[in-house]
């Protein structure tokens, strides 16, 4: 390590411990301290890892997929470097390398467009990309520039596999490219013909080669499935990793890993979550084989998975059980409304929308919500909805049209209490409440959880 | 026989407009209609399909990312003249976005300017940076402001005489200078408020709705509805922006 780097690294470790005292967040402020004395500095510590770094990124499933990874590393003995609560540009990532004494692996999820500063001096072993959803055109712009800057971030670090979501034409339109280039791809999906999904394809109708409209064998969700374009040869590609055996249940997901030939490698479990996580888990195990962790070390972090950072956390609070989850775009809602119809009983709803730079100033995507799909069951009178965040009017709005009556609560004990009187006073039991909460809303609210309720 | 009333909507390409939200847009026309009791026939027409203009009543054309918008506004040209019979025929069209920058004699994409369909003396070209954020305008169509959220490179110019939408209250507008947004020629109005154009603007929708209903009942009478939510919703909007909210 060069003499800036070192100055660069100390005074970032300082502002990291001044923090810590002042008891405030160093999840990004050092790392951003530290780049402005030596924008590479990143590269200077890369080289300490004994066994190298895997890069996660994709717009939806990030977080949990690096925390399972991470997990799992650790279960297999490993040490490890990680960005766990999401910091997830440069300055994170750089943040939870500075106090790196030589961890084995470094596990970090990157932001999609910043990969492109992240992959040249981190030079990981691999990049998993779960998936390419429409977030935030205000700040990403749209899909094509993610792909661009994807596809520039594998070319600035040509040691680097991508470990790709076969069953997503817009992230196998990046590998297709990547490939041309001479990046290593292995690819991970579904091996079986699932039922009709509820919901529309939302995006990436069109074939990543030709333009022209896709067609699918199948489709779990939005724009993933077993694709193929008819008029040119854009299709899902071979699967290295497959899953199998799949079930979906409000009490989580299971399944089982073949290899590409179709041998069974593991069956993977987890109390938690829909078909989405059926992806981030098999990418997870996908990118853990890769790293040489046993199946064993995956099911046993899986089995210890909590990693309270308001992803599917519950609680219970005046006797009503709360569930809260973060969701940010239309993909992520609508596997959310997925989840709460798959719980069968009477049910509300809190939906908070923020508009801060983090969450995107553009909320124009909450007309992109399926949230028609849960109007019969308002209508029955068994789900009632509350509208909260700074967008709150918008979000009545969008119920209005969808058939429902939404009243505004500004935060979860005000959206209880709201509840409770549109429950009124006959109600069994109170229906459980879904907190559905988008970036910088969900912080707010879990730390109201944290403080009032009893976690679960 | 019924005696209720129906109005045709025709939803252009929405496989390939479908940036931002512009599903709102139908919804807020058909659901309007609907509470009033009369019957919304929306169809969405894919870009395999040759509309047949002259059956509807209003058509909406929203935005696209530009290879999709690209493609639309090729399969439009080879039916311009048809557009054009149905708007001077009193047919609404409502364009949003992408679809406002195809209205005009040309739009320029990349380094090529491309030819547009001519329906109001407009024409597009790029500026350096996008112009994006919230956006408030005055305008006569409607008696509350009209709020929204536009993103656009293009800079559109308006000819000699055409009027627009409004006046920026806050935000850009059609390039950034004239302190003027979109445009409305007849019965065809243009806006880069995208997305959510309608829901939180009653008043856009209704004067869409108006038209189309003129076009085929030659009286534009509207019940008036309880808009208080969606009033709500752009009075709250239109306050924070007026109060100073900072510019992106």
């Amino acid at each position: 390590m060069g003499l800036r780097a070192a100055i660069s690294r100390g005074t970032g470790r300082a502002t990291s411990r001044l923090l810590r005292l002042l008891g405030r967040n160093a999840s990004q402020l050092p790392g951003r301290v530290a780049l402005a004395l030596d924008p590479k500095l990143l590269a200077s510590l890369a080289p300490s890892l004994s066994e190298g770094a895997v890069v996660v990124c994709g717009t939806n499933g990030k977080t949990t997929t690096t925390n399972v990874l991470a997990r799992a590393a650790q279960e297999a003995g490993f040490t490890v470097d990680c960005n766990w609560r999401g910091a997830n540009m440069l300055a994170g990532i750089t943040s939870a390398m500075l106090f790196d004494k030589g961890a084995d692996w470094a596990v970090m999820e990157a932001d999609e467009l910043s990969c492109v500063h992240v992959l040249p001096q981190l030079k990981p072993r691999w990049l998993v990309l779960l998936n390419l959803f429409r977030d935030q055109l205000d700040r990403a712009g749209e899909i094509d520039h993610v792909q661009d800057s994807l596809v520039e971030a594998l070319a600035s670090s040509p040691s680097t596999g991508l470990v790709v979501c076969g069953d997503d034409p817009l992230s196998v339109g990046v590998a297709r490219r990547a490939a041309a280039t001479g990046t290593q791809v292995l690819a991970f999906g579904i091996d079986e013909t699932l039922p009709p999904p509820p919901d529309r394809v939302p995006e990436a109708r069109f074939c990543q080669v030709c333009g022209t409209e896709l067609g699918y064998a199948w489709r779990a969700y939005a724009q993933l499935g077993d694709f193929s374009c008819p008029a040119c040869d854009f299709a899902r590609p071979p699967l290295d990793f497959r899953a199998r055996g799949i079930s979906v249940a409000s009490e989580g997901v299971s399944f089982e890993v073949a290899d590409a030939h179709g041998d069974p490698l593991a069956e993977v479990e987890a109390g938690f979550g829909g078909m989405y996580m059926v992806y981030n888990l098999l990418g997870a195990f996908a990118a853990a084989t890769l790293m040489g962790i046993s199946p064993e070390a995956f099911a046993k972090a899986l089995s210890s998975y909590d990693p309270k950072n308001g992803r599917l956390q519950h609680y219970r609070l005046d006797g009503r059980e709360i569930v809260l989850n973060l969701a940010k775009n239309p993909t992520g809602f609508n596997q959310n409304i997925s989840l709460m119809l798959a719980d069968e009983r009477p049910k509300a709803a809190f939906f908070v929308i923020n508009d801060d730079y983090n969450d995107g100033k553009d909320i124009s995507w909450i007309w992109d919500v399926d949230f028609e799909r849960l109007a019969e069951e308002a209508k029955a009178g068994r789900l009632h909805v509350v509208a909260g965040g700074h967008r709150a009017n918008d979000v009545q709005v969008r119920m209005k049209y969808a058939g429902m009556e939404a009243p505004i609560a500004s935060t979860v004990s005000e959206a209880l209490r709201a509840l409770e009187t549109m429950e009124g006073e006959g109600a069994e039991s109170p229906e459980p409440l879904y907190a559905l909460c988008n970036y910088s809303a969900l912080w707010p609210a879990k730390a109201e959880l944290d403080r009032e309720a009893e976690a679960l | 026989m019924s005696a209720a009333k129906s109005l045709s909507i025709c939803h252009l390409f929405p496989e390939a407009l479908n940036l931002y939200g512009d599903g709102g847009n139908i919804l807020t026309l058909a659901k309007r209609l609907e509470w009033r009791g009369i019957e919304a026939r929306v169809r969405e027409v894919s870009l395999s399909e040759r509309p047949h203009f002259a059956d509807f009543d209003l058509v909406f054309i929203g935005g696209g990312s530009d290879r999709e918008q690209r493609i639309v506004c090729e399969r439009l040209l080879a039916q311009k003249a048809e557009l054009k019979a149905f708007t001077d025929d009193g047919g609404a069209l409502l364009a949003v976005c992408g679809g406002y920058q195809l209205l005009g004699h040309s739009y320029v994409m990349g380094e090529e300017t491309l030819e547009g369909l001519s329906l109001i003396d407009l024409t597009t070209d790029r500026g350096s940076p996008r112009l994006i954020g919230n956006i408030a305008i005055e305008s006569d169509v409607c008696a509350h402001p009209i709020v929204g959220y536009e993103n656009h490179g293009g800079r559109t110019h308006l000819g000699e005489g055409v009027k627009p939408l409004g006046k920026v209250a806050f935000g850009h507008g059609n390039d950034g200078k004239t302190g003027e947004e979109g445009a409305v020629s007849g019965t065809i109005l243009g806006t880069y408020i995208h997305g959510p154009l309608l829901p939180k603007n009653p008043g856009v929708a209704d004067w869409v709705l108006a038209r189309a209903l003129e076009h085929r009942y030659g009286t534009a009478e509207l019940e008036p509805l309880d808009d208080s939510v969606e009033l709500a919703a752009n009075r709250v909007m239109y306050t924070r922006l007026m109060r100073g909210e900072e510019k992106e």
